[in-house]
């Protein structure tokens, strides 16, 4: 009996394998991979359900957006440009199993804007498109390290790194609120790591320091840290988390009646998604916050460029506020055409990456300070300016002048930038 | 007698191990990994196999002992620098002196207790790698086990090498697994799982048995924990989230949960149930909230509908249904 099964579980294994020899023809590869005659195909992954999902899934659609204005207008060389967007939960682990997909099942031609220090990172180790020789094009991170060619040699960073932000905030700290007492909540993994640095190097020493892990942002923490922050007698409070630790914590704040001068990083400090989420006390709350910023304000429009991606977007998404994840999603597809267009007819993998590498410091973009990509650079944006939140809870510059301080994520002086950004081309088309 | 059974196990398993051989080297680059994914998850559920079908004790905190044993695997490499391939055994080595320790706890508990119990830690495990900085936070470790070597030729994929990683320990621990179901130790699991009054009364030691039937499944536990951790090339507690306990159960349900015959099956619908979902939500064309939901809903329908229609898993099913159908001819 015993033998019989044997037999029975060989023929039945042979069976399986001359099946499956015989359904694994791989078809040859004409094209690069993710390009066809009409298509273009670009994977990526963002949070767009839970704890961190919050603005930041708004971004894929602002991508969109810029892509099907751009399709409905002749595409990039007779191609159009498509977006395949996975939810990676801002969970590691997830953007792994991802990013894998896109790369294996959809087949996309580059991943653009993967969102997240720790993704990207999970991704790079994993993943690999390094080694691969699959483009990451303008991460929605501004870790300093991504830039390092050596080890992300696919990888191009869009952001100014949170180095440069902590560094040039740390300048506006010591020039407008010398001897005040400081505290910063910050987020404990890379991206705080690097704006320890940048503080340090700005030689801002913090009276109280509040990390938080990653995804334990909520309405139970929150009061903790502001507890902290408040026993700690801080004047001046850095928000430098995410989105929606920064909401969590001025709701806190509101609730303990803890009102000290807030500072929001640009990462966690879009007015937009912070009033949707605290509600109508938001604008109040928010009045008088200091905030950074490397784009024009989203209410500037008279900016060309905010005034025609506004557009585009309220067509696109009807009903959805023009925020800076719009703002970021729609420059990140725009750099992205450009990209493609400057890559030649049939664009490669190689040749995409070699276009930014000798173009893209000249793609135009809505940006207030200059990209700085080159054979050897793969920073992107290196500069912030800082505003007041208005009273409706709108970031603004000061006197309604847009004042640039450019620096690197090195021990470089922090420089005040005299940067003109060029026209944009028109009809915000690739030229 | 029971010699010459193992060792023709042994003969039918390396004649598999080559089908899969051929296998790896035809298929795409997505059914390798996915393959990699089958392998972690064939190890992990004959894990649950053994301790929960086998010797009785509810397990609803695996995904714990698979971090216990990731997480040893990338401390055992980063930390104290051990060759890659001992890395594994570390890994399985102090999951069982780990699920030694949780056994003495278990042995003195049963039913909705042990399940409570393994359920807290299956929470509170992944969650401790938060509080030391050695075990890397939320962002955890890294764990490379390095690229495929060169003699394997230029267009030898990762992946394929994590498959080939996979597969070999798959194979290694199936057979070890069912070659002790089939000893004396799994007749001894199986008295006490039936009836423990009576395994005690003849003879058995009821506490030994389970502790060490708790230590075994820890260990090959363990070594799916490290093959996990290699798949994703990090450890951190975010890999090992209760859905993993959860899934792991459901596939050991899928299964059969007291026959490791069917340990491939759970497995691969496994695998099978993100894809299926992915292609369920694009032909409706649903919100991101129901495609991020949808995989998990699907596996929770799984198990209801198995434990509704096929309570001992297909294959057992199957089994019983031939051998009604025998008992009639005769």
């Amino acid at each position: 009996m015993a033998r019989k099964n044997r037999v029975k579980l060989i023929t039945v294994s042979a069976v399986i394998a001359v099946a499956s020899l015989a359904l694994s023809a791989i078809p040859a590869q004409a094209r690069e991979i993710g390009v066809s005659a009409t298509e273009i195909k670009f994977g990526m992954t963002v949070p767009m359900t839970g704890a961190a999902s919050l603005g930041y899934n708004k971004i894929p659609g602002a991508v969109k957006a810029y892509f099907d204005y751009l399709n409905a207008n002749g595409g990039v060389n007779g191609r159009n440009l498509k977006l395949i967007v996975k939810d990676d939960r801002y969970v590691p682990t997830e953007a792994v199993a991802k990013t894998n997909e896109l790369i294996l099942k959809d087949k996309v031609f580059a991943l653009l804007g993967p969102l997240g220090t720790a993704n990207v990172k999970a991704v790079a180790a994993s993943v690999n498109p390094g080694r691969r020789g699959i483009p990451v094009l303008f991460v929605n991170t501004g870790f300093s390290g991504f830039a390092d060619k050596k080890k992300y040699p696919t990888t191009y960073t869009a952001f100014p790194s949170y180095i440069m932000e902590a560094k040039i905030m740390g300048a506006y700290i010591k020039e407008n609120f010398a001897g005040k007492k400081l505290g910063l909540l910050y987020q404990d993994d890379d991206f705080g790591s690097d704006a320890l640095a940048g503080f340090k190097q700005a030689g801002i020493e913090f009276a109280v320091k509040v990390p938080y892990a990653s995804g334990s942002q909520s309405s139970i923490t929150a009061p903790v840290w502001i507890t902290k922050l408040q026993a700690g007698g801080a004047e001046v409070v850095v928000l430098f988390g995410v989105t929606t630790a920064s909401i969590f914590a001025l709701s806190a704040a509101a609730g303990l009646k803890f009102a000290p001068q807030w500072i929001l990083g640009s990462v966690g400090g879009d007015a937009t998604t912070i009033k949707l989420a605290v509600g109508p006390s938001a604008a109040a709350i928010l009045n008088g916050a200091i905030g950074a910023s490397y784009v024009p304000a989203t209410t500037d429009t008279d900016d060309e460029y905010v005034k025609l991606f506004s557009e585009i977007y309220a067509k696109a998404v009807p009903g959805q506020a023009f925020d800076n994840n719009v703002i970021v999603g729609m420059n990140a597809a725009f750099l992205t055409a450009q990209a493609v267009k400057a890559a030649g007819a049939n664009p490669t993998r190689k040749s995409l990456m070699k276009a930014i590498d000798t173009q893209g410091a000249n793609f135009a973009s809505i940006a207030l300070v200059p990209l700085n990509y080159s054979s050897t650079s793969r920073v992107g944006y290196n500069g912030y300016w800082f505003g007041k939140y208005s009273p409706t809870g709108d970031l603004k510059p000061v006197d309604g002048k847009y004042v640039l301080y450019t620096t690197d994520s090195g021990a470089g002086a922090i420089v005040k930038s005299t940067y003109k950004r060029p026209a944009m081309p028109a009809k915000g088309l690739p030229k | 007698m029971h010699k010459v059974k193992s060792s023709s196990h042994l003969l039918t398993f390396i004649f598999f191990g080559f089908i899969l051989f051929l296998i790896s080297n035809r298929v795409d680059e997505l059914r390798v990994y996915q393959g990699v994914q089958i392998s972690m998850y064939v190890i992990g559920i004959s894990s649950l196999i053994l301790l929960t079908g086998y010797s009785g004790q509810v397990s609803l905190g695996h995904g714990a002992l698979l971090a216990i044993g990731g997480y040893s695997a990338a401390v055992a490499k980063n930390i104290y620098h051990i060759p890659t391939p001992l890395t594994f055994v570390v890994a399985v080595l102090i999951t069982a002196l780990a699920g030694a320790i949780l056994g003495v706890a278990a042995a003195r508990l049963s039913g909705p207790y042990l399940a409570g119990t393994t359920l807290t830690l299956a929470i509170a495990i992944p969650s401790i790698a938060n509080q030391f900085k050695v075990l890397g936070g939320e962002q955890g470790l890294l764990f490379d086990v390095g690229f495929p070597p060169l003699s394997l030729g230029e267009n030898f994929t990762q992946y394929k090498w994590y498959f080939w990683i996979g597969a070999l320990c798959a194979l290694i621990s199936t057979w070890f697994v069912k070659n002790i179901l089939g000893s004396r130790y799994g007749r001894t699991w199986r008295a006490i799982r039936s009836n423990d009054v009576a395994a005690e009364l003849s003879g058995i030691g009821i506490a030994r048995s389970k502790i060490l039937a708790f230590t075994i499944s820890a260990g090959v536990a363990g070594l799916a924990g490290a093959l996990l951790a290699m798949s994703i090339s990090t450890v951190s507690p975010s890999a090992f989230p209760l859905a993993l306990s959860f899934s792991l159960l459901t596939g050991a349900v899928l299964s059969g949960i007291s026959t490791l015959g069917g340990v491939i099956i759970g497995s691969v619908i496994l695998v099978a149930i993100p894809e299926l979902a992915d292609a369920v939500a694009n032909r409706i064309g649903s919100s991101e909230a129901v495609i991020t939901n949808l995989p998990g809903f699907m596996v929770s329908a799984l198990l209801i509908l198995t434990v509704l229609l096929a309570p001992n898993g297909p294959v057992e099913q199957m089994r019983a249904h031939k051998a009604h159908k025998n008992h009639k001819i005769e």
